[in-house]
């Protein structure tokens, strides 16, 4: 699905991932750790392609297509999605009115006819049904106004309705009450399947009862540091980062 | 009367016949006066600092062409409304009026005319040089089923204009200003409408300005509001390469309600200057005053907003707002508040940006996989959007979008 092979990336002159490693294959859920300022959100904005960051060396392949060739919005359409860790409030712009926009676009991409204003609105009831998402919320200015946890809902709909190949979840379950985390949850594995996979970036285990990984990673100053199977993140949540500080 | 002037002005008025209008003589003094020594303003005049004259001194306006009734109605927005049309010197003016709405030339009703205040030297030749202009009425407790739709159409020549509106006590009337040119005419017109806001009138005026590259629209509004009235001006200019807004509201009467509202959408050289004055000159009253644009290319956008609230101007509550997108490095906006509050108690608020756009929104619609041209449109439309909102009338709404749809290929 997705091969990341030293990867270096800076901004503002200031080097943040320092030589990343990292490969997902189809039907895979990964976790991230790590400590703040470790450079998690870096990664999933390079990825995205941010333009502010500058790739100094090594190389994503996405599909078997060089991923940093490509600009943000084709990326989407091959099939990537990051859920923000901090979603954006865009006044004026309707949340479906986008929506339909990016999906029509991801279509003549693939040059698939649009789809049609009926099969839109089914799609819409559907998925956010899924995200229990009130549909006015959907209906209602991107982000706008939305509270923390209606943001991240509104990114896992978002998520459910274009149907991504590889999904990088930035925090997504913080700000979230145990409810909503569920609920997100259920949406994020509703979404599994053996040809799509996930990255999921977290602080929390808790978050790992619910989305099971199949690896988990420790990102520290810039790489990944460890690897390990799902029980992992529980000695992590017990012992803090230091143990493999100190071990580097 | 002879009037004194020099070089470049002296050259612009060649082969305008004095007015024949019944201006207040005093009026005619003053505007005298105003030009006793005066040339064109040079950008060193505050009020042309950013605007250059030399492109107007310079041209050569074409011949003007008269139009036929059938031409002109082609340039209508508004299929059901009491519509005007003028063009060059003919006023062509509707038929089968409803009771409580009287539409005459300005000849007609020589009692519509009264002093007003001009800050300019086209001010000041307006005065002296009017044509010709309308006068219309609307009673008492008289409420329009339909809009007013004044539909200017210009084809070459110089104008100056002098419109009247006089609403009664109650009155409640919405008012269509549609200038137009046709393709390819130079042309200059000068248009100085009045409106006189009885008490509790309701009054809503639309201007929408979508004149070709050749012509030189220039617009000199002045309101006088009474007691509980509401007046909306709202100034849409789509297209037209020099179009300068001058508008002033005196607020004369308590708990009256003021809305100045403006768009603009610029691209190629196109300069659009909005001179806006709100006079508070009693307690109880409020404003708000919204004006946004987009600036592409090499176009120039200047807003120039003065709000006076004086002593006796007690909890006024003055907003005020400028807020412009610069699509291109070459573009520029020159805005500037100008706030003069004499009074003690009261709220006002003025704010103005110009920048680009949200470069966060925009990443976050690519990511979502809209092209960087559709993302970008997305927010423009939203941005300007809320300007439009004022706008109520679909036939008039479709046509604003329309256009900026052919003008910068917005979808809606
Ligand atoms: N514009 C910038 N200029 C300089 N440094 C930056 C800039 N943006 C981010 N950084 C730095 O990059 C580092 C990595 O940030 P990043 O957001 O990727 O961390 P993170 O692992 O996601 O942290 P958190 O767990 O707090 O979300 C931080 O030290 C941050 O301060
Ligand atoms: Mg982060």
């Amino acid at each position: 699905m997705i091969k990341i092979e030293n990867l270096h990336a800076s901004i503002n002159g200031k080097e943040i991932l320092k030589g990343l490693d990292l490969e997902v294959k189809a039907g895979e859920v990964h976790a991230i750790m790590g400590p703040n300022g470790a450079g998690k959100s870096t990664l999933a904005a390079v990825l995205a392609g941010r333009e502010d960051y500058e790739i100094t060396a090594g190389s994503v392949t996405f599909l078997g297509k060089d991923l940093l060739d490509l600009p943000t919005e084709d990326r989407a359409r091959e099939g990537l999605f990051l859920a923000f860790q901090y979603p954006v409030e865009i006044p004026g712009v309707s949340n479906v009115n986008f929506l339909r926009t990016a999906l029509n676009e991801k279509r003549a991409y693939h040059n698939q006819e649009p789809i049609s204003a009926k099969d839109f609105m089914a799609l819409v009831r559907e998925k956010s049904a899924l995200v229990e998402l009130d549909a006015k919320l959907a209906s209602r200015a991107v982000n706008e106004g939305f509270s923390g946890g209606e943001k991240k809902r509104n990114e896992i709909f978002q998520m459910a309705m274009l149907d991504p190949k590889l999904a990088v979840l930035d925090e997504t379950d913080s700000g979230l009450d145990i409810d909503a985390l569920r609920i997100v949850s259920q949406g994020v594995n509703a979404l599994k399947s053996p040809e799509n996979a996930s990255i999921v970036i977290t602080h929390y285990q808790r978050l790992l009862d619910y989305i099971i990984p199949d690896v988990v990673h420790v990102l520290y100053d810039g790489k990944i540091v460890k690897s390990g199977p799902k029980e992992l993140a529980l000695e992590l949540e017990e012992r803090g980062y230091d143990w493999i500080k100190e071990s580097l | 009367m002879e009037t004194i002037v020099s070089n470049k002005l002296q050259q612009f008025v060649v082969g305008l016949d004095p007015t024949q209008l019944p201006v207040p003589h005093t009026l005619q003094l003053m505007a005298q006066n105003h030009l006793l020594a005066k040339d064109f303003p040079t950008t060193k005049s505050e009020r042309f600092k950013y605007t250059r004259l030399a492109k107007l001194a310079n041209a050569q306006m074409s011949n003007s062409l008269l139009l036929e009734k059938g031409q002109l109605s082609q340039h209508k927005i508004l299929t059901d409304a009491y519509t005007v049309y003028i063009n060059n010197k003919q006023i062509i003016l509707p038929t089968d009026l409803p009771s409580g709405l009287q539409i005459k030339l300005n000849t007609e009703d020589p009692d519509a005319f009264h002093e007003a205040s001009f800050y300019d030297v086209f001010g000041a030749l307006n005065i002296l040089y009017a044509q010709n202009g309308i006068s219309i009425r609307v009673a008492n407790n008289c409420t329009l089923d339909k809009p007013i739709q004044i539909v200017q159409v210009n084809s070459g020549g110089k104008y100056f204009y002098r419109h009247h509106f006089n609403f009664g006590e109650n009155a409640e009337a919405a008012v269509y200003i549609v200038t137009k040119s046709t393709i390819d005419s130079n042309s200059f017109a000068h248009t100085h409408f009045q409106y006189d806001i009885a008490q509790s009138a309701r009054i809503k005026v639309y201007k929408i300005q979508d004149c070709c590259a050749g012509h030189f629209d220039f617009h000199e509004d002045r309101a006088i509001q009474n007691a509980t009235s509401h007046f909306e001006i709202n100034t849409l200019t789509l297209d037209g390469s020099f179009v300068r807004n001058d508008t002033m509201v005196a607020v004369k009467g308590e708990h009256a309600q003021t809305y100045l509202n403006g768009a603009y959408w610029l691209k190629e050289e196109q300069h659009v200057a909005n001179y806006t004055t709100i006079d508070h000159q009693v307690a109880h009253c409020e404003s708000f005053e919204t004006y946004k644009g987009v600036a592409a290319d090499r176009s120039t956008a200047v807003f120039n907003g003065k709000v006076f609230v004086r002593k006796d101007a007690q909890k006024t509550n003055a907003y005020q707002s400028n807020s412009n997108v610069l699509l291109s490095d070459n573009a520029s906006v020159n805005s500037k508040p100008e706030l003069e509050i004499y009074a003690d108690d009261v709220k006002c608020s003025h704010g103005s940006t110009t920048g680009q756009l949200d470069e966060n929104a925009l990443f976050y619609l690519r990511a979502r996989g809209l092209s960087a041209a559709t993302a970008k449109t997305l927010l423009l439309q939203a941005f300007m959007e809320d300007v439009l909102t004022y706008v109520k009338q679909d036939e008039a709404l479709a046509y604003v979008h329309q256009r900026i749809a052919d003008r910068f290929s917005w979808k809606y």
